[in-house]
Protein backbone atom coordinates (compact mmCIF):
# COMPACT_ATOMS: atom_id res chain seq x y z
CA UNK A 1 0.00 0.00 0.00
CA UNK A 2 1.57 3.53 -1.22
CA UNK A 3 0.85 5.74 2.26
CA UNK A 4 2.15 8.80 0.27
CA UNK A 5 -0.05 9.53 -2.40
CA UNK A 6 -2.61 11.34 -1.14
CA UNK A 7 -2.93 13.67 1.87
CA UNK A 8 -5.25 11.05 3.30
CA UNK A 9 -3.07 8.54 3.40
CA UNK A 10 -0.70 10.29 5.19
CA UNK A 11 -2.86 11.36 7.77
CA UNK A 12 -3.78 7.77 8.29
CA UNK A 13 -0.01 6.90 8.81
CA UNK A 14 -0.10 9.41 11.88
CA UNK A 15 -3.12 7.97 12.43
CA UNK A 16 -1.75 4.78 13.29
CA UNK A 17 1.58 5.86 14.30
CA UNK A 18 -0.66 7.59 17.26
CA UNK A 19 -1.87 4.44 17.64
CA UNK A 20 1.15 2.50 18.12
CA UNK A 21 2.04 5.57 20.67
CA UNK A 22 -1.22 5.35 22.69
CA UNK A 23 -0.79 1.38 22.96
CA UNK A 24 2.57 1.67 24.20
CA UNK A 25 1.83 4.31 27.11
CA UNK A 26 -1.45 2.24 27.96
CA UNK A 27 0.65 -0.77 28.49
CA UNK A 28 3.63 0.75 31.03
CA UNK A 29 5.98 3.42 28.45
CA UNK A 30 6.21 6.41 30.95
CA UNK A 31 3.32 8.71 31.03
CA UNK A 32 3.84 11.45 28.05
CA UNK A 33 7.01 9.92 26.62
CA UNK A 34 4.90 7.04 25.38
CA UNK A 35 7.57 6.80 22.21
CA UNK A 36 10.27 9.46 21.97
CA UNK A 37 13.45 8.51 20.06
CA UNK A 38 16.45 10.05 22.17
CA UNK A 39 15.08 9.25 25.37
CA UNK A 40 14.94 5.48 24.15
CA UNK A 41 18.39 5.55 22.60
CA UNK A 42 19.31 6.93 25.78
CA UNK A 43 18.26 3.92 27.57
CA UNK A 44 19.46 1.78 25.58
CA UNK A 45 23.01 3.41 25.66
CA UNK A 46 21.96 2.70 29.05
CA UNK A 47 21.24 -1.20 29.12
CA UNK A 48 24.81 -1.58 27.00
CA UNK A 49 26.88 0.11 29.69
CA UNK A 50 27.52 3.25 27.70
CA UNK A 51 26.43 5.51 30.97
CA UNK A 52 25.79 4.41 34.37
CA UNK A 53 22.66 6.55 35.03
CA UNK A 54 20.64 3.64 37.19
CA UNK A 55 17.80 5.06 36.32
CA UNK A 56 17.69 5.28 32.37
CA UNK A 57 18.80 2.22 31.38
CA UNK A 58 16.84 -0.65 29.22
CA UNK A 59 17.02 -1.64 25.69
CA UNK A 60 14.15 0.00 24.52
CA UNK A 61 12.50 -2.94 22.11
CA UNK A 62 10.62 0.12 19.60
CA UNK A 63 14.32 1.09 18.66
CA UNK A 64 15.00 -2.36 17.49
CA UNK A 65 11.93 -2.48 15.97
CA UNK A 66 11.56 0.90 14.23
CA UNK A 67 15.64 0.26 12.41
CA UNK A 68 14.28 -3.41 11.66
CA UNK A 69 10.80 -2.66 10.33
CA UNK A 70 12.05 0.26 8.27
CA UNK A 71 14.76 -3.14 7.37
CA UNK A 72 11.97 -5.34 6.45
CA UNK A 73 9.53 -2.98 4.64
CA UNK A 74 12.71 -1.46 2.26
CA UNK A 75 13.36 -4.96 1.40
CA UNK A 76 10.08 -6.60 1.02
CA UNK A 77 8.94 -3.28 -1.35
CA UNK A 78 12.50 -3.49 -2.92
CA UNK A 79 13.29 -0.31 -2.12
CA UNK A 80 16.72 -1.19 0.70
CA UNK A 81 19.35 0.95 -0.90
CA UNK A 82 22.93 0.67 0.36
CA UNK A 83 24.68 3.85 0.80
CA UNK A 84 27.54 5.27 2.49
CA UNK A 85 30.06 8.25 2.06
CA UNK A 86 28.94 11.49 2.91
CA UNK A 87 30.44 13.30 5.53
CA UNK A 88 30.61 10.39 8.09
CA UNK A 89 32.28 12.28 10.85
CA UNK A 90 30.31 15.07 10.48
CA UNK A 91 27.16 13.43 10.49
CA UNK A 92 28.06 11.63 14.01
CA UNK A 93 29.14 15.16 15.62
CA UNK A 94 25.56 16.09 14.42
CA UNK A 95 24.06 12.77 15.70
CA UNK A 96 25.69 13.61 19.35
CA UNK A 97 23.96 16.98 18.84
CA UNK A 98 20.46 15.80 18.07
CA UNK A 99 20.74 13.88 21.59
CA UNK A 100 22.27 16.70 23.97
CA UNK A 101 20.16 19.17 22.46
CA UNK A 102 17.00 16.69 23.29
CA UNK A 103 18.30 15.61 26.40
CA UNK A 104 18.62 19.49 27.55
CA UNK A 105 14.54 19.61 26.92
CA UNK A 106 13.72 16.59 27.67
CA UNK A 107 12.53 14.62 25.28
CA UNK A 108 12.90 14.15 20.65
CA UNK A 109 10.81 16.07 18.48
CA UNK A 110 8.31 13.15 18.34
CA UNK A 111 8.17 13.26 22.53
CA UNK A 112 7.65 16.95 21.70
CA UNK A 113 4.87 16.45 19.58
CA UNK A 114 3.25 13.94 22.07
CA UNK A 115 4.35 16.21 25.29
CA UNK A 116 2.32 19.40 23.46
CA UNK A 117 -0.65 16.92 22.95
CA UNK A 118 -0.70 16.32 26.68
CA UNK A 119 -1.25 20.24 27.12
CA UNK A 120 2.34 20.54 28.86
CA UNK A 121 3.18 24.13 27.76
CA UNK A 122 6.72 23.73 27.73
CA UNK A 123 6.77 21.80 24.51
CA UNK A 124 4.45 24.36 22.70
CA UNK A 125 7.70 27.03 23.82
CA UNK A 126 10.12 24.70 22.97
CA UNK A 127 8.49 24.43 19.45
CA UNK A 128 9.11 28.20 18.51
CA UNK A 129 13.20 26.85 18.95
CA UNK A 130 12.27 23.92 16.93
CA UNK A 131 10.81 25.88 14.09
CA UNK A 132 13.75 28.39 14.07
CA UNK A 133 16.76 25.56 14.30
CA UNK A 134 14.73 24.33 11.25
CA UNK A 135 14.83 27.61 9.68
CA UNK A 136 18.43 28.35 10.08
CA UNK A 137 19.15 25.03 8.62
CA UNK A 138 17.06 25.86 5.88
CA UNK A 139 18.87 29.54 5.47
CA UNK A 140 22.13 27.35 5.47
CA UNK A 141 20.75 25.32 2.87
CA UNK A 142 20.14 28.45 0.51
CA UNK A 143 23.73 29.40 0.82
CA UNK A 144 24.46 26.16 -0.48
CA UNK A 145 25.50 23.95 2.42
CA UNK A 146 26.15 20.26 1.41
CA UNK A 147 27.66 17.45 3.30
CA UNK A 148 28.32 16.06 -0.03
CA UNK A 149 26.70 12.78 -1.87
CA UNK A 150 26.53 9.44 -1.17
CA UNK A 151 27.37 6.61 -3.11
CA UNK A 152 26.06 3.41 -3.93
CA UNK A 153 27.87 0.46 -1.62
CA UNK A 154 28.07 -3.63 -1.05
CA UNK A 155 24.61 -4.00 -0.08
CA UNK A 156 25.90 -5.88 2.89
CA UNK A 157 26.89 -2.89 4.35
CA UNK A 158 23.49 -1.27 4.99
CA UNK A 159 22.29 -4.80 6.79
CA UNK A 160 25.35 -4.24 9.62
CA UNK A 161 23.18 -1.83 11.46
CA UNK A 162 20.08 -3.83 11.73
CA UNK A 163 21.96 -7.15 12.34
CA UNK A 164 23.68 -5.16 15.22
CA UNK A 165 20.07 -3.78 16.57
CA UNK A 166 18.72 -7.60 16.43
CA UNK A 167 21.96 -8.61 18.25
CA UNK A 168 21.06 -6.10 21.51
CA UNK A 169 17.35 -7.62 21.14
CA UNK A 170 18.63 -11.50 21.46
CA UNK A 171 20.96 -10.18 24.50
CA UNK A 172 17.87 -8.75 25.80
CA UNK A 173 15.81 -11.98 25.11
CA UNK A 174 18.19 -14.96 26.15
CA UNK A 175 20.98 -13.04 28.29
CA UNK A 176 20.79 -10.96 31.44
CA UNK A 177 23.94 -9.07 30.30
CA UNK A 178 22.28 -5.78 29.57
CA UNK A 179 21.80 -3.43 32.37
CA UNK A 180 18.04 -2.75 33.36
CA UNK A 181 16.46 -0.16 35.48
CA UNK A 182 14.77 -0.89 38.79
CA UNK A 183 13.55 2.00 38.97
CA UNK A 184 13.07 5.52 37.56
CA UNK A 185 11.79 6.16 33.34
CA UNK A 186 13.80 3.16 32.22
CA UNK A 187 11.68 0.70 34.57
CA UNK A 188 8.52 1.50 33.24
CA UNK A 189 7.85 -0.31 29.72
CA UNK A 190 5.22 -1.55 28.09
CA UNK A 191 5.85 -5.72 27.43
CA UNK A 192 9.22 -6.70 25.25
CA UNK A 193 6.95 -8.37 22.84
CA UNK A 194 4.26 -5.29 22.81
CA UNK A 195 6.98 -2.74 22.08
CA UNK A 196 8.96 -4.82 19.51
CA UNK A 197 5.73 -5.08 17.22
CA UNK A 198 5.08 -1.56 18.42
CA UNK A 199 8.13 -0.49 16.79
CA UNK A 200 8.39 -2.61 13.75
CA UNK A 201 4.33 -0.89 12.98
CA UNK A 202 5.81 2.25 13.36
CA UNK A 203 9.08 1.61 11.31
CA UNK A 204 7.79 0.38 8.92
CA UNK A 205 5.09 3.40 8.20
CA UNK A 206 7.64 5.73 9.15
CA UNK A 207 9.48 4.10 6.57
CA UNK A 208 6.69 4.19 3.90
CA UNK A 209 5.25 7.71 4.55
CA UNK A 210 8.87 9.36 4.94
CA UNK A 211 7.55 10.64 7.98
CA UNK A 212 10.34 13.20 9.81
CA UNK A 213 9.45 16.06 12.23
CA UNK A 214 12.33 18.49 10.57
CA UNK A 215 11.60 17.41 7.61
CA UNK A 216 8.22 18.63 7.80
CA UNK A 217 9.14 22.55 9.07
CA UNK A 218 11.45 22.13 5.92
CA UNK A 219 8.96 21.80 3.42
CA UNK A 220 6.88 23.89 5.03
CA UNK A 221 9.05 26.67 4.44
CA UNK A 222 11.06 25.60 1.80
CA UNK A 223 8.04 24.84 -0.40
CA UNK A 224 4.91 25.86 1.01
CA UNK A 225 4.55 21.68 1.39
CA UNK A 226 1.81 20.51 4.13
CA UNK A 227 2.48 16.54 2.50
CA UNK A 228 4.80 15.35 5.97
CA UNK A 229 3.22 17.76 8.46
CA UNK A 230 -0.12 16.21 7.93
CA UNK A 231 1.78 12.97 8.88
CA UNK A 232 2.35 14.79 11.93
CA UNK A 233 -0.47 16.44 12.81
CA UNK A 234 -2.68 13.16 12.55
CA UNK A 235 -0.13 11.82 14.59
CA UNK A 236 -0.64 14.89 17.67
CA UNK A 237 -4.65 14.76 16.86
CA UNK A 238 -4.57 10.87 17.87
CA UNK A 239 -2.32 11.62 21.14
CA UNK A 240 -4.70 14.75 22.46
CA UNK A 241 -8.16 12.91 21.83
CA UNK A 242 -6.01 9.98 24.00
CA UNK A 243 -5.16 12.06 26.60
CA UNK A 244 -8.50 14.22 26.69
CA UNK A 245 -10.58 11.17 26.81
CA UNK A 246 -7.78 8.94 29.70
CA UNK A 247 -7.42 12.25 31.93
CA UNK A 248 -4.33 12.85 31.23
CA UNK A 249 -4.11 16.17 29.62
CA UNK A 250 -2.80 18.83 32.00
CA UNK A 251 -2.15 22.33 30.72
CA UNK A 252 0.16 23.92 32.35
CA UNK A 253 3.83 24.77 32.85
CA UNK A 254 6.07 22.65 35.67
CA UNK A 255 3.69 19.90 35.66
CA UNK A 256 5.49 17.07 38.09
CA UNK A 257 5.70 13.85 36.91
CA UNK A 258 5.88 14.22 33.32
CA UNK A 259 10.04 14.40 32.80
CA UNK A 260 9.83 17.97 31.70
CA UNK A 261 11.32 21.29 33.44
CA UNK A 262 10.05 25.37 32.69
CA UNK A 263 13.47 26.57 32.21
CA UNK A 264 11.60 28.50 28.62
CA UNK A 265 15.13 29.59 27.47
CA UNK A 266 16.73 26.43 27.55
CA UNK A 267 14.02 24.90 26.25
CA UNK A 268 13.85 26.94 23.51
CA UNK A 269 17.84 26.57 22.79
CA UNK A 270 17.73 22.50 23.25
CA UNK A 271 15.13 22.07 20.29
CA UNK A 272 16.74 24.96 18.40
CA UNK A 273 20.23 23.08 18.25
CA UNK A 274 17.64 19.97 17.52
CA UNK A 275 16.09 21.56 14.04
CA UNK A 276 19.03 22.69 13.36
CA UNK A 277 21.30 19.56 13.56
CA UNK A 278 18.45 17.41 11.67
CA UNK A 279 18.24 19.94 9.11
CA UNK A 280 21.89 19.79 7.97
CA UNK A 281 21.95 15.58 8.92
CA UNK A 282 18.75 15.11 6.59
CA UNK A 283 16.30 14.36 9.21
CA UNK A 284 15.05 14.35 12.70
CA UNK A 285 16.26 11.39 15.26
CA UNK A 286 13.03 9.11 13.88
CA UNK A 287 14.15 9.67 10.36
CA UNK A 288 17.80 8.89 11.16
CA UNK A 289 16.88 5.61 12.46
CA UNK A 290 14.46 4.89 9.12
CA UNK A 291 17.38 5.91 6.96
CA UNK A 292 19.80 3.54 8.89
CA UNK A 293 16.96 0.64 8.48
CA UNK A 294 17.06 1.21 4.70
CA UNK A 295 20.36 1.15 4.01
CA UNK A 296 22.03 4.34 4.69
CA UNK A 297 25.34 4.06 6.58
CA UNK A 298 25.91 7.78 6.68
CA UNK A 299 22.54 7.43 9.23
CA UNK A 300 23.69 4.45 10.69
CA UNK A 301 26.83 6.96 11.94
CA UNK A 302 24.50 9.43 12.78
CA UNK A 303 22.26 7.28 15.07
CA UNK A 304 26.15 5.73 16.63
CA UNK A 305 26.69 9.42 17.49
CA UNK A 306 22.78 9.49 18.86
CA UNK A 307 24.45 6.97 21.12
CA UNK A 308 27.66 8.57 21.94
CA UNK A 309 25.96 11.92 22.60
CA UNK A 310 23.48 10.21 25.09
CA UNK A 311 26.74 8.33 27.03
CA UNK A 312 28.17 11.88 26.97
CA UNK A 313 24.93 13.40 28.35
CA UNK A 314 24.61 11.32 31.40
CA UNK A 315 28.30 10.97 32.18
CA UNK A 316 29.00 14.66 32.17
CA UNK A 317 25.87 15.64 33.73
CA UNK A 318 24.56 17.36 30.91
CA UNK A 319 21.15 15.96 30.84
CA UNK A 320 18.13 18.41 32.68
CA UNK A 321 16.28 17.07 35.09
CA UNK A 322 12.43 16.80 35.28
CA UNK A 323 9.74 18.46 37.95
CA UNK A 324 8.82 16.58 40.80
CA UNK A 325 7.24 15.99 44.01
CA UNK A 326 9.28 15.58 46.74
CA UNK A 327 7.86 12.19 48.27
CA UNK A 328 8.21 13.38 51.77
CA UNK A 329 7.22 16.86 51.74
CA UNK A 330 4.86 16.72 48.84
CA UNK A 331 6.37 20.17 47.90
CA UNK A 332 7.35 20.80 43.95
CA UNK A 333 11.32 20.33 42.77
CA UNK A 334 11.57 22.07 39.62
CA UNK A 335 13.57 20.83 37.29
CA UNK A 336 16.94 22.42 35.76
CA UNK A 337 19.05 22.29 33.17
CA UNK A 338 22.58 21.63 34.86
CA UNK A 339 25.51 24.03 34.39
CA UNK A 340 26.99 21.94 32.27
CA UNK A 341 24.62 21.16 29.93
CA UNK A 342 24.30 24.94 29.45
CA UNK A 343 28.01 24.95 28.36
CA UNK A 344 27.32 22.07 26.16
CA UNK A 345 24.14 23.27 24.50
CA UNK A 346 26.11 26.56 23.91
CA UNK A 347 29.15 24.46 22.16
CA UNK A 348 26.49 22.06 20.17
CA UNK A 349 24.80 25.20 18.58
CA UNK A 350 28.07 26.81 17.79
CA UNK A 351 29.55 23.41 15.70
CA UNK A 352 25.94 23.56 14.05
CA UNK A 353 26.80 27.05 12.65
CA UNK A 354 30.67 26.25 11.91
CA UNK A 355 29.16 23.18 10.08
CA UNK A 356 26.62 25.15 8.54
CA UNK A 357 28.43 27.60 6.50
CA UNK A 358 31.70 25.36 5.99
CA UNK A 359 30.54 22.69 4.06
CA UNK A 360 29.39 23.98 0.98
CA UNK A 361 28.63 22.70 -2.38
CA UNK A 362 31.70 22.28 -4.48
CA UNK A 363 32.47 23.85 -7.89
CA UNK A 364 29.18 25.47 -7.31
CA UNK A 365 28.26 27.71 -10.42
CA UNK A 366 25.23 29.71 -10.91
CA UNK B 1 -7.42 20.74 -4.95
CA UNK B 2 -4.87 21.13 -7.42
CA UNK B 3 -5.03 18.64 -10.37
CA UNK B 4 -2.50 16.51 -10.41
CA UNK B 5 -0.23 16.58 -14.65
CA UNK B 6 2.16 14.98 -16.12
CA UNK B 7 5.70 16.62 -15.22
CA UNK B 8 9.28 16.38 -15.80
CA UNK B 9 10.78 15.76 -12.30
CA UNK B 10 14.88 15.81 -12.06
CA UNK B 11 16.19 14.44 -8.75
CA UNK B 12 19.56 15.09 -7.60
CA UNK B 13 22.77 13.75 -5.42
CA UNK B 14 22.01 16.38 -2.68
CA UNK B 15 19.70 19.02 -1.77
CA UNK B 16 22.30 21.79 -2.43
CA UNK B 17 22.37 20.54 -6.40
CA UNK B 18 18.42 20.72 -6.13
CA UNK B 19 18.76 23.73 -4.75
CA UNK B 20 21.64 25.28 -7.28
CA UNK B 21 19.11 24.56 -9.77
CA UNK B 22 16.59 26.29 -8.56
CA UNK B 23 18.47 29.46 -8.52
CA UNK B 24 19.84 28.97 -12.24
CA UNK B 25 16.37 28.06 -13.50
CA UNK B 26 15.55 31.08 -11.83
CA UNK B 27 18.29 33.54 -13.18
CA UNK B 28 17.61 31.87 -17.02
CA UNK B 29 13.75 32.53 -16.32
CA UNK B 30 12.82 28.84 -16.93
CA UNK B 31 9.62 28.17 -15.40
CA UNK B 32 9.52 25.28 -12.55
CA UNK B 33 9.55 25.00 -8.80
CA UNK B 34 11.35 22.69 -6.15
CA UNK B 35 8.86 20.32 -4.80
CA UNK B 36 9.93 16.69 -2.57
CA UNK B 37 10.58 13.90 -4.42
CA UNK B 38 7.96 12.17 -5.11
CA UNK B 39 7.40 8.96 -2.92
CA UNK B 40 6.56 6.93 -6.23
CA UNK B 41 10.31 7.54 -7.35
CA UNK B 42 12.06 7.20 -3.98
CA UNK B 43 12.01 6.74 -0.60
CA UNK B 44 14.41 9.35 0.11
CA UNK B 45 13.55 12.80 1.88
CA UNK B 46 15.16 15.09 -0.79
CA UNK B 47 14.29 18.00 -3.26
CA UNK B 48 13.48 17.28 -6.82
CA UNK B 49 13.10 20.06 -9.34
CA UNK B 50 9.76 20.37 -10.89
CA UNK B 51 8.69 21.46 -14.81
CA UNK B 52 6.92 21.27 -17.69
CA UNK B 53 8.03 18.18 -20.16
CA UNK B 54 8.89 20.72 -23.05
CA UNK B 55 11.21 22.28 -20.98
CA UNK B 56 13.98 19.25 -20.86
CA UNK B 57 16.33 20.33 -23.43
CA UNK B 58 16.79 23.84 -21.60
CA UNK B 59 16.86 21.59 -18.49
CA UNK B 60 19.91 19.66 -19.72
CA UNK B 61 21.57 22.70 -20.91
CA UNK B 62 21.67 24.22 -17.22
CA UNK B 63 22.78 21.40 -16.07
CA UNK B 64 25.56 20.85 -18.13
CA UNK B 65 26.38 24.93 -17.77
CA UNK B 66 26.32 24.83 -14.27
CA UNK B 67 28.05 21.31 -14.12
CA UNK B 68 25.55 19.70 -11.63
CA UNK B 69 25.02 15.60 -12.19
CA UNK B 70 21.56 14.69 -12.11
CA UNK B 71 20.66 11.59 -10.44
CA UNK B 72 18.08 11.33 -12.85
CA UNK B 73 15.14 12.59 -14.97
CA UNK B 74 11.76 10.99 -14.68
CA UNK B 75 8.19 11.71 -16.03
CA UNK B 76 5.46 10.98 -13.52
CA UNK B 77 2.10 12.64 -11.96
CA UNK B 78 2.67 15.70 -9.94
Amino acid sequence: MNLSDSKKKLALAGVLSGLVAVCLAVFGNPVNMAFCIACFVRDTAGALGLHQAEVVQYARPEIIGLVLGAFIISVVTKEYRSTAGSAPMIRFVLGMILVIGSLIFLGCPLRMVIRMSAGDLNAWVALIGFILGVGTGVIALKKGFSLGRAYVIHKLNGGIFPALMLGILLLALFTSLLKASESGPGSMHAPLILSLIGGLIFGAVAQKSRMCFAGSIRDVILMKNFDLLTVIASLFVVMLIFNLASGRFVLGFNTPGIIAHSEHLWNILGMYAVGFAAVLAGGCPLRQLILAGQGSSDSAVTVLGMFAGAAVSHNFGLASSGTSLNPETGELVAGAVTSYGKIALIICIAVCFVIAFTNKREGAKS
Amino acid sequence: MRKKELKLVVTFHTTADAMAMEKACKVRQVPGRLIPVPRAISAGCGLSWCSDIEEQEKLLGIMQEIEIEREAIHECMV
